[in-house]
């Protein structure tokens, strides 16, 4: 399998900030999910696979250079960003003439098909949309034009569950529709991951701590709920972390079929994408 | 240049919202032009400063809705979107300039057949003198203002930009002061000798050096700058 991007040790260095050797890959045919709190470094490491800003470290998208090819990888790339797009003092129809300049690709009846679909209208200002309007409006741009990669950064946040599961949908038909695909997708909202990604990129204070397939997660990582006396018999080697509860220890350990064989404790919770997280951030050791 | 093209359209549609406003202040710039036969000549002065700073607005636009870190996500560079934008303030600068000198003899003709005991004269030197002392003088401001913008803000690149105006009129003022302080005697005849035979070929001249200097500095700072 080839990859759409691959990351080499790419790291920033603000004052108050620090993305540190940050490497991962997006396999085409894949959607990889980059979570972590805010401020964890997910939206530079968007902007530095787009050369919005400068890194150190290698960046690949399609197997060329993102600085040296840049213009000609940014056609094959659809972006949504979260906080930003072109003027809200333009119409959906403006838009269809703007972008028409920018991809040899741009399909119009594919656009205005898609603008339908979302019940969008074409004449309107942006301005007077609704946060979930706007975001299928970026979603529409995004895809009119048949990227080969998708770039999302928070493309669902601050939008109800219904919008949510549509939008999430919407990628689900992209990916299926060409198996070189690839989604690369930002977010806090976990749950929107355990639905479609088959990677996911977890970054803390600029640092990666894993990169693991979803599957793997949800399924081998497990939350063992037991006594004080029951935690204490458990090597430090064998979890991930701790959090000590009112009653009990919640431990996140790696493998709870190993854990289970070992330490017969049987109340052994399946975790969310939120859990782990939380235990990672959260958590001791 | 489909990308700057692209760029150029996303501006001139976002201007298009001050359709209106332009239109009033067509109106009112030729109305007060109209008073008397001095104001007439500074038509195509106010004409290129009303439309020359229209352009500096999409500046505002793009920072309202930080459209310049998702431009920067489309096939393009920072290289083409200074660029575009030197391209659309000069094209803006030249289309008042051009307004203006054709809608001054226009509003005479109309002010005389209405009036006609007070019958106004289009004095054509005058004319291209004051159109292209506009050019200049929107050059100047644009090409302080564009670097400052990329360098501050919208906002803020605008308030400094008032603040190195002052400073270069301080400046210039001071230079005088100073050449009168050392009782250093200017030959005047010479310099509007020289400026009546090669003034407004200088003073075009001088816009475009402005306007060039001026985007290699807007680039530098856009280059270094980190949506």
């Amino acid at each position: 399998m080839e990859n759409s991007i691959e990351i080499k040790n790419i790291s920033k260095n603000y004052p108050d900030f620090e993305l540190k050797n940050i490497s991962f890959n997006v396999p085409e045919g894949c959607i990889v999910g980059l979570i972590g709190e805010n401020g964890a470094g997910k939206t530079t490491t968007i902007k530095a696979i787009l050369n919005i800003i400068n890194t150190t470290g290698e960046i690949k998208v399609f197997g060329k250079d993102n600085k040296e090819y840049e213009k000609e990888i940014k056609k094959d790339i659809g972006v949504v960003l979260d906080d930003s797009f072109l003027s809200t003092y333009l119409t959906a129809k403006n838009i269809n003439s703007i972008m028409k300049e920018f991809y040899n690709n741009w399909d119009k009846e594919k656009y205005f098909r898609y603008l339908k679909q979302f019940d969008l209208p074409t004449n309107k200002l942006i301005k007077d949309f609704s946060s979930g309007m706007k975001m299928k409006l970026k979603i529409a741009v995004a895809i009119s034009h048949s990227p080969k990669l998708l770039i999302l950064d928070e493309p669902t946040s601050g939008l109800d569950p219904i919008i949510r599961n549509e939008i999430l949908d919407i990628f689900r038909e992209y990916i299926e529709e060409d198996e070189k695909r690839a989604i690369l997708m930002s977010t806090h909202i976990t749950t929107d991951l355990e639905h479609i990604a088959d990677y996911i990129v977890f970054i803390e204070k600029g640092n990666i701590i894993f990169n693991l397939p979803t599957e793997e997660l949800l399924e081998n990582y497990g939350i063992v709920k037991c006594s004080k006396q029951e935690f204490e018999k458990i090597k430090n080697t064998d979890y991930i972390k701790y959090k000590k509860e009112k009653y009990q220890y919640e431990v996140l350990v790696q493998n709870k079929y190993d854990f289970k064989r070992k330490y017969n404790i049987d109340v052994i919770d399946k975790p969310t994408i939120e859990d782990i997280m939380l235990f990672y951030v959260k958590g001791e050791k | 240049m489909k990308e700057i093209k692209g760029l150029i359209k996303k501006d001139l549609l976002n201007l298009a919202s001050y359709k209106s406003t332009l239109i009033v202040v067509i109106i009112c710039v030729c109305a007060v032009g109209s008073m008397s036969q001095s104001a007439i000549n500074y038509i195509p002065i106010m004409m290129t400063a009303m439309i020359g700073m229209i352009a500096l607005s999409t500046f505002s636009y793009d920072e309202i809705a930080k459209s310049n870190k998702y431009v920067l996500t489309l096939p393009t560079n920072k290289k083409e979107v200074v660029i575009e934008k030197y391209i659309l303030v000069i094209g803006c600068i030249f289309i008042g300039a051009i307004v203006g000198f054709i809608i001054t003899p226009v509003i005479i003709y109309i002010i005389n057949y209405f009036r006609p005991e007070n019958n106004m004269n289009i004095d054509y030197n005058l004319l291209l003198t004051t159109t292209i002392g506009g050019i200049f003088g929107i050059s100047l401001v644009s090409s302080i203002q564009i670097p400052s913008i990329y360098k501050w803000g919208a906002e803020r690149g605008r308030i400094q930009m008032f603040i190195l105006v002052f400073g270069l009129i301080a400046i210039v003022v001071g230079i005088g002061y100073l050449l009168v302080k050392a009782n250093i005697n200017i030959d005047y005849n010479v310099l509007n000798n020289f400026l009546d035979k090669f003034g407004l070929v200088v003073l075009i001249i001088l816009s475009f050096v402005m306007l060039y200097v001026s985007y290699k500095i807007a680039y530098k700072i856009y280059l270094k700058e980190e949506n």
